[in-house]
């Protein structure tokens, strides 16, 4: 099995589906699926292989090189897993939409240009992967027009500027080293002065910044996740945006090494304490825009923006602990944010777009797996113990306590304590609360959604309670890049200042639970009643008239609206103004009229004649 | 010996969080100059209420009860009282945190389920009372664990078992300070009852439950009492080597913040809020650069 076959699979198999489209749209659905789960397993029998293949198609003189190891191996698997849940959780959602063909095409394109990301060897095939990836996401983000073009536009031109920064960088490096192979350069660069060192690292992080959307270049996020055909979110927001940290990791530790990447600068102003407090910034600012959001997407698109900031803080460290818990956040964040955007995508389906938090509610009767899926999500995005979300976290936290940064601890604290309040909101505003009446008769989701949220659900428990088997994979990893190995077991991490042990901790809180259970089950048995019969301190509540969710954190949104407005987007459209009047200003001399032209033309001889007869310059 | 020390824990929690609860109405009684009910009214509460009927809104209402009460009992299992620390070896401090987010969010699962406005609103609060006071507590707790360089909480208290409160250490006052200032908001007593206000809201979060829920919500809340009043014997006030001065510092603590409790009319929540923003997380904060710049 060899990398340029997957890819080959990959890229063939998504032009494919589209041809398979015209014929019949069973066999398009049927091939997709088939082509992403193929995908899937050829990358599962990859595991733990290193090797490299150079092609000589000479582009530019530069070979066409494809490596995998076991970084690119860990987010290969992410990428082709959640891309088939993501294209099975799409057959029911966009069977009836138009321009379905194209869809797939991109979803799967996609999902193969990130597969070549990961699998490339040098930085001309990275960047052109890149490219494709960026392209196609433009699209499908747009792919609803109206709103979402203006979403797409955004998205677009902040990944223009992030590719045109890394092709500076990549010119940089060919110009000095004459070579684009990231072995080689690796090499290379340790040997680099500092301050071209720190200019590649800028260059190529305002690529990768962009991308993992940190703050203050983030604002191409919401839109771009509220816009988006609700089934695509499972690929964006899973690994997509997440390319950013694997061209982090590949950056710093790869190809600039640790040693290097870690003592540039000094005190304070070291690149990667600055690159630690950005992604601390990141994680407060958004959370509390988060609580003040009313839609489903955006909420969970501004606390995706969060959750970035704790992986970034995880990597910047650089401890084996951090890096641990950066990447490994990387991979639980997908699981659990993909897994909540197919809940709404589920609510979506069934109530005709409404994803309004302060229209919905009451829909865990009506859709209980789903609220499962939801409930399990929400608490591995809070971090709960016996979630996923609860290791990274408690890695990252660990690392920041330990190496003595209270501050960058206390910015990721705050950050789950108001996790927790939109977290609450969300699944209080759609699946707890009113029931509203038109929504009485609405179906459970279709198995085709079912599937892949029931799958990711038994992800966040599984790696929750033995964290250990992803875990391995990411020490690997860690020591590829030289660190020191972890003292890694299936339940947890053993060391003197502080264990884990996820299993004493499972048993304790199941064992706590079956003991509450039975002595409840020893009263007498509850009385089933309907939601609306409540005790209402002796006043009447008139039936469908109020709704309880609308306002719910009312008192903090009056204290902190005012503070917490997305100033930077802001920033950026006024500059957007700034530049439309300066362009409309230059249009009043470009009319476009032959005659004007004519004009100019000839008053600027005159003006030229002019001079000459008056000083004899020529 | 662990299983004896997991079963006994809890039960010890469960007896002086109960005992409190009593004891909150007698000397509450008391200051009003009223007689005041006996000090076993809770136990007789609680049995009285396993008898009697209640009504259920779903499945959620019931698991999040539950959620709730066994979350407690978890953190007991990982908080030393007095020696006794069963579980322990199995996390730390981080993990103490988590697990107290447990209790309230199953209360907020449970009540979320049923559609009544004083549920919404009493839910609204706590989430937001919670957001206040973590603030200066995280900043505590980092004080404390960035000064003993360990995020195990039985090694902070063995070190101070060594070397003397840390409450009395000069690096942590003022964090000590913080957390007497914060104590009310935690533990939920007057000025900070504005999650369940009986006048106002009619118990908030409580207001659905009846007969067997609403005795799972009494003992919780007695639960709740103890892990807020021990922590902070944990933290600050040096632990203890037996179960007895354990208990002592506890009253001690607890009996203070009675007085408060007594004294004060209730705050709204912008006020709580405000409030638990301006002096506990100055203070807070101020520990904390001491503790980093001595350290």
């Amino acid at each position: 099995m060899s990398v340029e076959l997957l890819l080959a699979v990959a890229f063939v198999g998504s032009l494919l589906t589209y041809i398979f489209g015209k014929i019949s749209f069973r066999l398009r659905e049927g091939f997709a699926v088939l082509i992403s789960l193929a995908l899937v397993v050829m990358i599962s029998f990859l595991y733990g292989e290193n090797g490299v293949e150079s092609f000589y198609f000479s582009f530019l003189g530069l070979p066409l090189i494809l490596r995998i190891n076991m970084l690119s191996w860990f987010f290969a698997i992410a990428v082709s897993a959640l891309g088939a849940l993501s294209v099975i959780f799409s057959l029911s959602y966009m069977r009836d939409r138009e321009r379905t063909d194209f869809y797939y095409l991109m979803l799967l394109l996609a999902n193969a240009s990130m597969l070549g990301i990961v699998f490339s060897g040098d930085l001309v095939s990275f960047f052109i992967f890149w490219e494709i990836m960026s392209w196609s996401t433009f699209l499908l983000i747009s792919y609803s027009r109206g709103p979402a073009l203006a979403a797409g536009m955004k998205y677009i031109i902040f990944s223009i500027i992030g590719s045109m920064a890394m092709l500076v960088g990549m010119l940089s490096l060919y110009a000095t080293y004459e070579t684009l192979n990231i072995a080689t350069l690796s090499t290379f660069i340790p040997s680099a002065s500092s301050g071209h060192l720190l200019f590649l690292l800028i260059i190529f992080g305002i690529a990768f910044v962009i991308k993992n959307a940190l703050m203050p270049l983030h604002t191409w996020l919401p839109g771009a996740y509220a816009e988006a055909p609700t089934p695509f979110n499972g690929v964006l927001s899973g690994m997509l945006t997440r390319m950013g940290m694997y061209g982090f990791l590949l950056l710093m530790y790869v190809i600039a090494g640790a040693t290097r990447a870690l003592n540039l600068g000094s005190g304070l102003l070291k690149f990667n304490t600055i690159l630690a407090w950005l992604g601390a910034i990141t994680i407060v600012i958004p959370t509390f825009i988060a609580i003040l959001q009313n839609d489903a997407k955006k909420l969970l698109a501004w606390s995706a923006i969060g959750q970035g900031g704790y992986m970034i803080v995880g990597i910047a460290l650089g401890t084996s602990l951090g890096l641990a818990g950066g990447i490994f956040h990387t991979l639980n964040h997908a699981i659990y944010i993909v897994l909540l955007f197919m809940c709404v995508g589920a609510i979506q389906y069934r109530t005709g777009g409404e994803r309004d938090l302060n229209s919905l509610g009451g829909f865990i009767k009506k859709m209980p797996v789903a609220f499962i899926g939801a409930l399990l999500g929400i608490s591995g995005l809070i971090g709960i113990p016996l979630t996923n979300g609860f290791v990274s976290k408690w890695l990252i936290y660990k690392t920041l306590i330990l190496e003595g940064y209270p501050f960058l601890a206390f910015a990721a604290l705050i950050g789950t304590w108001g996790c927790i309040l939109y977290c609450y909101k969300f699944i209080h505003h759609v699946f707890l609360g009113q029931l509203p009446e038109k929504y009485h008769n609405v179906q459970k989701a279709p198995f085709s959604m079912h599937f892949p949220m029931i799958i990711l659900s038994l992800a966040i428990l599984l790696f929750g309670i033995l964290p250990g088997i992803p875990l391995k994979v990411i020490n690997t990893i860690g020591i590829s890049f030289g660190f020191e190995s972890l003292n890694v077991t299936i339940w947890g991490i053993a060391s003197e200042t502080g264990a884990l042990n996820t299993i004493n901790l499972f048993a304790a809180i199941l064992l706590g639970c079956i003991v509450v259970g039975l002595i409840l089950k020893a009263g007498p048995k509850a009385i089933s009643v309907a939601q609306e019969d409540t005790y209402a301190a002796g006043a009447a509540i008139p039936k469908d008239k109020y709704h309880y969710t609308v306002d719910f954190y009312n008192p903090l949104y009056r204290m902190i609206s005012p503070y917490f407005r997305d100033f930077i987007d802001s920033f950026y459209s006024k500059l957007v103004e700034w530049i439309q009047n300066l362009c409309g200003g230059a249009r009043r001399i470009y009319t476009g009229y032959v005659g004007h032209y004519v004009m100019y033309i000839v008053l600027f001889v005159a003006v030229l004649i002019f001079i000459q007869m008056r000083w004899s310059l020529w | 010996m662990q299983i004896i020390e997991i079963i006994f824990s809890p039960l010890l929690a469960l007896i002086i969080g109960i005992f409190f609860l009593g004891l909150s109405r007698k000397i509450m009684a008391r200051i009003h100059w009223r007689y005041g009910p006996p000090i076993t009214q809770p136990v007789i509460d609680i049995i009285r209420l396993f008898s009697q009927k209640s009504v259920s809104h779903g499945r959620m209402f019931t698991l999040g009860i539950i959620l709730s009460l066994a979350g407690s009992l978890v953190v007991i299992l990982f908080l030393p009282v007095a020696r006794i620390h069963p579980l322990s070896g199995s996390g730390g401090m981080l993990v103490i945190l988590y697990l107290m987010l447990l209790a309230p969010l199953g209360i907020a699962l449970s009540g979320g389920e049923a559609a009544n406005p004083n549920t919404s609103i009493g839910i609204s609060r706590k989430l937001l009372l919670a957001l206040g006071y973590e603030i200066p507590l995280l900043l505590i707790l980092l004080a404390v664990m960035t000064h003993y360089k360990t995020i195990s909480i039985v090694q902070i208290v063995t070190v101070q078992q060594e070397t003397g409160w840390a409450f009395i250490s000069l690096p942590l006052l003022l964090s000590g300070i913080a957390y007497i200032l914060i104590l009310p908001a935690i533990l939920g007593i007057r000025p900070f009852e504005l999650v369940q206000a009986p006048q106002e809201i009619s118990s908030g979060p409580l207001v659905e439950y009846g007969g067997p829920f609403l005795a799972l919500a009494t003992i919780q809340h007695a639960l709740s009492l103890f892990i807020g009043i021990a922590l902070f014997v944990n933290l600050f006030l040096g632990g203890a080597g037996n179960p007895l001065t354990f208990f002592l510092k506890m009253l001690v603590v607890f009996v203070l913040s009675l007085f408060i409790n007594a004294a004060f009319p209730r705050f709204r929540i912008e006020q709580a809020i405000k409030y638990l923003w301006r002096w506990p997380t100055l203070f807070a904060f101020i520990g904390l650069i001491i503790v980093v710049v001595v350290k």
